[in-house]
């Protein structure tokens, strides 16, 4: 089943132009200049940021501006991680991952936690930790709910490189089990060559480009 | 003059309790709400910080009189009167405290990152969920500081008890009414004890309204 998007229009501070359609487990990774808009098009499809326009995805209607139609962002089954990590602060990090999930972990959890690397950081208090550990304690949050899509707003932007490359493959393999689309911003060129198979470039709030990632045999290294 | 400091604590410790409840609603309205009207249910809220208590205490009077509609169905469910009574000044203190309790409610709540609220939202909580889980524990200490002003402001009433309790001996009299009538009466023993009483409850409600202010947790950046 593909996902459509057709946004015309966001905030009153940036128009975003922004037509697509991408296959059920995509994994796009979005580039542009700081201000074209990569943000505002994850909130737009986040439900956080209105926009005018129709987001189809899993065959579900999300936005259909012409109804006046918005699902609440909270029925969308998003997994986000945004620049603001809002771990908060009177949670462990193992409370902090199950945030909102309506279930309390297991082995589910455990496997989470030792492939995104904070198997060991379960017991601190989030003012403890590194912006690197802060980091993928949010993007295990977003990853634990098994989320119906994947919205990362520049998630391995504090990491070391080795650790980069480590997060990648680790998100490619959920991803990938449970067949849903991955939408990525990021400025890391290796994110792009080593993660994704659709490429989107913005700029001004329009998308200028879609470009389906080439090099398979590649891709298939990392 | 005990007994009168009992009745006090008792009022105070009901007026807190049930502001605990009905002010978050209205706090929630005004750190969030976008609507019609929201100045001037905000000015309506923080009216009683600068009303004459006499005047606040005159009106409920009036509310609540045997004649009033309030006062009507009070006395057909309960066969007795709501003014001169310990529920009368339930209800005036509400009004009287109600600002103690709602303002600050209301900065806590409009202290919680937007940042967090939007991770809570796309995290799957809706607002019902939001509360028990971020709201609250976000805002509890501008939630404990709400319910100790107005237990704390409660003791200190006097016109406005004195207008709606009538100060009744052992029914509505107290302690602050009860220091005045004693001091009248030149009891200036008791007089003397009842008022360091009263001194040392506000000492140690605003010690710890300060204390619970300096440990809000920092808002990460």
């Amino acid at each position: 089943m593909m996902n459509h998007i057709r946004i015309t229009g966001g905030p009153v501070s940036l128009r975003l132009d922004v037509v697509a359609s991408f296959g059920r487990d995509a994994r796009i990774v979005v580039s542009g200049h700081n201000g074209a808009g990569k943000t505002t098009l994850l909130r737009v499809l986040a439900g956080l940021t209105g926009a005018e326009g129709g987001i189809v995805i899993n065959g579900s209607t999300w936005l259909d501006s012409d109804s006046g139609f918005s699902m609440p962002p909270e029925k969308r089954g998003l997994g986000c991680v945004w620049a603001d990590t809002a771990l908060l602060p009177w949670l462990n990090v193992r409370d902090n991952i199950v945030f909102g999930s309506g279930h309390v972990g297991g082995r589910h959890l455990k496997a989470l936690a030792t492939s995104l690397e904070v198997d060991m950081l379960m017991r601190r208090e989030p003012a403890m930790l590194s912006g690197g550990e802060a980091q993928r304690v949010a993007l295990a949050r977003a990853l634990f709910r098994q989320p119906d899509i994947l919205l990362l707003d520049e998630p391995f932007s504090a990491q070391a490189p080795a650790l980069r490359r480590r997060l990648r493959r680790a998100l490619k393999n959920l991803q990938r089990q449970w067949m849903i689309p991955l939408i990525m911003v990021s400025h890391d060129a290796d994110d792009a060559r080593q993660l994704a198979d659709v490429h989107w470039h913005m700029r001004e709030g329009r998308l200028l480009a879609s470009v389906d990632g080439g090099m398979p045999e590649r891709k298939e290294q990392i | 003059m005990y007994e009168a400091l009992l009745i006090s604590l008792q009022l105070a410790l009901v007026t807190s309790v049930i502001l605990l409840v009905l002010a978050l609603p209205l706090a929630w309205l005004l750190a969030f709400g976008a609507f019609r009207g929201r100045t001037l249910l905000e000015v309506v809220v923080a009216l009683p910080l600068v009303l004459p208590p006499t005047v606040l205490g005159y009106f409920v009077l009036l509310l609540i009189a045997p004649d009033s509609m309030a006062g009507r169905l009070w006395q057909s469910w309960f066969d007795t009167s709501l003014a001169f009574s310990f529920p009368g000044m339930v209800i005036a203190s509400l009004l009287y405290s109600l600002p103690f309790a709602v303002q600050p409610m209301q900065q806590a709540l409009r202290a919680i990152p937007e940042s967090w609220l939007e991770m809570a939202r796309t995290q799957g909580l809706d607002t019902l969920r939001m509360l028990p889980r971020l709201i609250l524990p976000a805002a509890r200490n501008g939630i404990l500081v709400a319910a100790t002003l107005s237990f704390a402001h409660t003791m200190g009433e006097f016109g406005v008890v004195l207008m709606v309790g009538g100060s009744i001996p052992g029914e509505t009299k107290v302690a602050s009414i009860a220091l005045f009538e004693l001091v009248e009466m030149q009891h200036f023993d008791e007089a003397w004890r009842l008022a360091l009483i009263l001194l040392a409850i506000s000492f140690v409600m605003l010690s710890l309204v300060y204390a619970l202010n300096r440990r809000t947790p920092a808002v990460p950046g």
